[in-house]
């Protein structure tokens, strides 16, 4: 898959937050075919808040339903902390808080080019810190 | 005259019958006798003096002149429109004398002694002699039995027009011409949320009007009024009535004006229909529909990664992990989506079996409803490890067996798979799809916690895992 531009994700350190766990193989089998240092994963919206007290991640992929329940704290949460994120969801921008929906948003199921390219955005959406 | 009228007619010539007739005008008796209203005069005491042809008609008896019994009337029984018996003392005419004061329109009910009755308008006027003195009486009195009826009838009418009203369960109101509330039903009334006062509100009762984007409407540009200034009828457009509580309602009006006989505008009717129902079912269905996107997506997703996930592992069992959870997509369905049994599924993990291999596994436990996640986590954990099972474990030798149980102790599922009777479980030197899994799934996923030992008798399993209420 060098094509999509392999290893751009090169030393950074990502959340994965996904309930399902068959669905964050595939996420973080990605990640790490992207280059992604260190994958770390919380399929429940508590423990993705502990994950975030303990280390913040470089950049964080986050499913929105959380078996029934929202993301929408851990979004808030890394988007004071001014760390970049995308949102992966079944339900496409309609079901989403229109809070969020203007973010990038990757509809499941998605291949390896389409979570590259909006790693990709995420990455250069905001300046570096 | 034992000649047919117009028989008569045929006879007389036009100048005879001229004749005739001025002879009837220049006699009074003759012109009262011939009167088609009823006409009697009383003396002082209130005896009869005289009356005419239509009063006995109407009486339906001729009683006698100057008889002391019949007095101030010549009717057999009267009775006022209550239907409450008027005594003769209690009559127009007696009153008058008593009086020397005038009764205008005063409706009685007459009872014949044959059992008929007529209604009649009854007007009493005193008679006075030339120094002023009361001498008796006069009444003229006609059947308006016909009128009364078509009155009861338009009466009647309108009080079932009211009533069906009433009973629909549409929320209806009247409007005369100007747009002035006149009436409206207990449906209209739920609808607003409160009873607007009979002839004070305009247009329409609502406490206030709004476009479905919430724009304010005045209630002289409700479709009520539109259709009134306009003078036809309208279906919607929909709007939004605000209660007093806040509350907030969608509508479809059905404004109609109403035009009298001559084609004037007299009013207007105008049927509410409440549309939160629909807007409620509107929105559950998309609900739904939302629902039922976002399952297929993760299930393609999941797909997806089992596909990569099996490419990778390169044990080919792609196959049976679709069908495993296809399988458990299959009793979540049964079930409407709420649930699925963990017997049916520890059952169905070890369907795929063949031959005497079935009779190696022993499956003890209580029927437990398990939630979506939990039962697909289980569906696929399960499948992963009777897998392994027959390719490495219990299941690959005709001696070994495996023990799978479970028992539910204060709101946890305690699950335990035991091998015996086959070959030492040995630790695998590459973590596997199904060991991957079983920790993420329970761990992870569920909140539970597994734990795998890998020990000479064989594998033996453990997951406790907590269940959501």
């Amino acid at each position: 898959m060098s094509g999509v531009g392999a290893s751009f994700l090169d030393r950074l350190s990502v959340l994965v937050v996904e309930d399902e766990a068959i669905i964050s193989f595939l996420i973080e089998d990605m990640l790490t075919e992207l280059g992604a240092a260190d994958v770390r994963h919380a399929g429940t919206l508590a423990a993705a808040l502990a994950q975030l007290d303990a280390r913040l991640p470089d950049i964080a992929v986050l499913d929105v339903n959380l078996g029934g329940e929202r993301v929408y704290p851990v979004a808030e949460r890394l988007e004071s902390a001014g760390i970049r994120f995308i949102f992966i969801t079944g339900y496409g921008k309609s079901g989403m808080d229109p809070r969020w929906s203007a973010r990038i948003v990757v509809q499941k199921p998605f291949n390896l080019e389409t979570m590259a390219a909006a790693l990709k955005d995420a990455l250069s959406i905001l300046p570096s810190p | 005259m034992s000649q047919p009228a117009d028989a008569g007619v045929a006879i007389h010539s036009a100048a005879v019958a001229s004749l005739a007739l001025e002879r009837i005008v220049r006699s009074p008796a003759s012109l009262v006798e011939n009167l088609p209203i009823g006409i009697y005069t009383c003396d002082r005491e209130g005896a009869l003096v005289q009356y005419n042809r239509r009063a006995a008609e109407l009486w339906g008896r001729a009683p006698a002149l100057g008889d002391p019994v019949i007095r101030y009337c010549g009717a057999f029984t009267a009775r006022d429109c209550k239907g409450n018996a008027v005594a003769a003392e209690d009559s127009p005419m007696a009153r008058v004398l008593a009086s020397g004061v005038p009764v205008r329109d005063c409706e009685l009910r007459v009872e014949r002694q044959d059992g008929t009755k007529v209604t009649i308008l009854a007007n009493v006027d005193p008679l006075f002699d030339e120094q002023g003195r009361l001498v008796g009486g006069v009444n003229c009195f006609q059947d308006i039995s016909e009128l009364v009826r078509m009155k009861d009838q338009m009466r009647e009418g309108r009080r079932v027009a009211r009533h069906v009203m009433e009973a629909l369960p549409a929320a209806i109101y009247t409007t005369d011409a100007e747009g002035k509330l006149q009436y409206y039903n207990k449906a209209a009334e739920r609808l607003w949320g409160f009873a607007p006062k009979i002839g004070e509100q305009f247009w329409c009762g609502s406490w206030k009007i709004y476009l479905p984007d919430g724009t304010f409407l005045p209630h002289d540009q409700c479709p009520m009024a539109v259709a009134l200034k306009e003078k036809r009828a309208l279906v919607g457009p929909e709007a939004v009535a605000e209660r007093p509580d806040g509350t907030r309602v969608p509508f479809l009006p059905y404004p109609t004006p109403i035009f009298g006989s001559d084609g004037e505008l007299v009013g207007g009717v105008n049927m509410l229909i409440d549309l939160s129902d629909q807007k409620h079912a509107d929105a559950q269905q998309r609900g739904l529909i939302d629902e039922l996107n976002h399952r297929v997506k993760n299930t393609l997703a999941t797909i997806q990664s089992l596909a990569a996930q099996t490419l990778r592992g390169g044990d080919g069992e792609f196959e049976g992990r679709l069908l495993a959870l296809s399988r458990v997509h299959d009793h979540l369905t049964r079930n409407a989506w709420e649930w699925a049994d963990l017997s049916v599924i520890a059952r169905a993990t070890f369907a795929p079996l063949r031959g005497s291999a079935n009779n190696h596994v022993r499956i003890d436990g209580p029927s437990v409803r398990l939630k979506p996640r939990v039962a697909l986590a289980m569906g696929m954990v399960l499948h992963e490890m009777a897998c392994n099972a027959m390719k490495y474990g219990a299941l690959s030798t005709p001696a070994g067996a495996v023990t799978l149980s479970w028992r539910i102790e204060a709101n946890k599922l305690h699950l335990d798979w035991r091998e015996e009777g086959g070959p030492a479980a040995v630790v695998p030197k590459k973590r596997g799809f199904g060991t991957r899994l079983l920790e993420r799934s329970i761990a992870h996923e569920l909140g539970g916690r597994p734990a795998i030992a890998f020990l000479p008798t064989g594998v033996h399993c453990t997951m406790e895992i907590p269940l959501p209420e």
